[in-house]
């Protein structure tokens, strides 16, 4: 066939093998950094206009909330799409305990949000809503990203998870508004620098594999 | 002399799409299965081209390749075999080796 006419040196068959392994490194394999990084920009940006909105009057109430919204609905859909594109036409233990590790997130947020709305139709402050959503929702993540961690032998995810419960906690000791504060910077913050830790550690790794070949 | 020889590239693995096949199967882990249509969209090779090809690689023993019914549809599910990735392996070695020998081929 085409390629048996056409003998490689150990040269082009080098290169050739770097090629393709960077192509298929890029395509299937799941990288922790990019869905941390997308996740992070929402909390952050996000929450952030909603604290800037909430204590502040150069930004309207409903800005924050708006675009809190676009951002997580944006970013639920990102991470759908980047997930089963990873895992599309490979099969395997790991794959099938990401898919259910990806439902997992689902099913939480959306027990989540029809328990929050319901009680937040009791008759609560706005105070207690604000405490009760914040405080929440930083829970459920960091508990996920404990079970991610322990899923994937992942220790950077599993403090990830304890951070993100420590907010938690510290969101609804400070009380509203500096919640939202901690939301953007603790949440936010703290997934863009897990975000930012895997993308050293990549090169890092990319650097010895460099090496090796 | 035994040891001065220039080391022998596996001709199963030393071909360009054989080669690119045994990387991207290697790509994944050693209990993974990819199947045949996504093998195919992530080499960008023809249907025909990358069956025969994986024949080869099957009847070396590198290449798993197994029929099975998902929700009633056939899929074909390919996997590097422990022997294909120590032959791959081996044949990466061989290639190193290879540039270490001044004017290797003489």
């Amino acid at each position: 066939m085409e390629d048996e006419s056409e003998p490689m040196s150990a040269e082009e068959s080098l290169a050739l093998i770097a090629r393709q392994s960077e192509q298929v490194r890029r395509e299937l394999r799941f990288d922790p950094a990019r869905l941390l990084f997308v996740w992070g920009v929402a909390w952050f940006v996000g929450w952030g206009l909603v604290y800037v909105a909430t204590v502040g009057s150069v930004v309207p109430g409903w800005v924050g909330g708006l675009v809190v919204s676009v951002l997580f609905v944006a970013a639920i859909g990102y991470s759908a799409y980047y997930g089963t594109r990873r895992n599309r036409g490979i099969r395997g233990p790991s794959r099938t305990a990401g898919g259910m590790y990806g439902w997992s997130w689902c099913v939480g947020y959306l027990a989540l949000v029809a328990i929050n709305v319901k009680i937040g139709k009791l008759g609560l402050s706005e105070e207690s809503t604000s405490l009760l959503w914040t405080g929440s929702c930083l829970l459920l993540t960091g508990v996920l990203y404990l079970a991610g961690g322990a899923i994937f032998q992942d220790r950077l995810q599993y403090g990830l998870g304890v951070w993100i419960i420590l907010a938690a906690v510290a969101g609804v000791l400070v009380g509203y508004p500096a919640n939202f504060l901690v939301l953007a910077l603790g949440g936010g913050g703290g997934l863009l620098a897990a975000a930012v830790t895997y993308l050293v550690l990549a090169r890092r790794g990319q650097r010895v594999r460099g090496r090796a070949v | 002399m035994g040891n001065q020889e220039l080391p022998q590239l596996d001709p199963v693995i030393h071909a360009q799409a054989r080669l690119r096949v045994t990387v991207a199967l290697a790509g994944l882990c050693a209990d993974e299965q990819i199947t045949f249509p996504r093998l195919q969209q992530l080499l960008d090779m023809t249907p025909g081209n990358l069956s025969t090809h994986l024949r080869k690689l099957e009847d070396a023993g590198y290449v798993e390749i197994t029929k099975a019914y998902e929700h009633r549809t056939p899929v074909t599910l390919v996997r590097l075999t422990p022997r294909g990735r120590a032959a791959f392996e081996e044949y990466t070695r061989a290639l190193h080796r290879l540039l270490e020998v001044p004017g290797a081929g003489q």
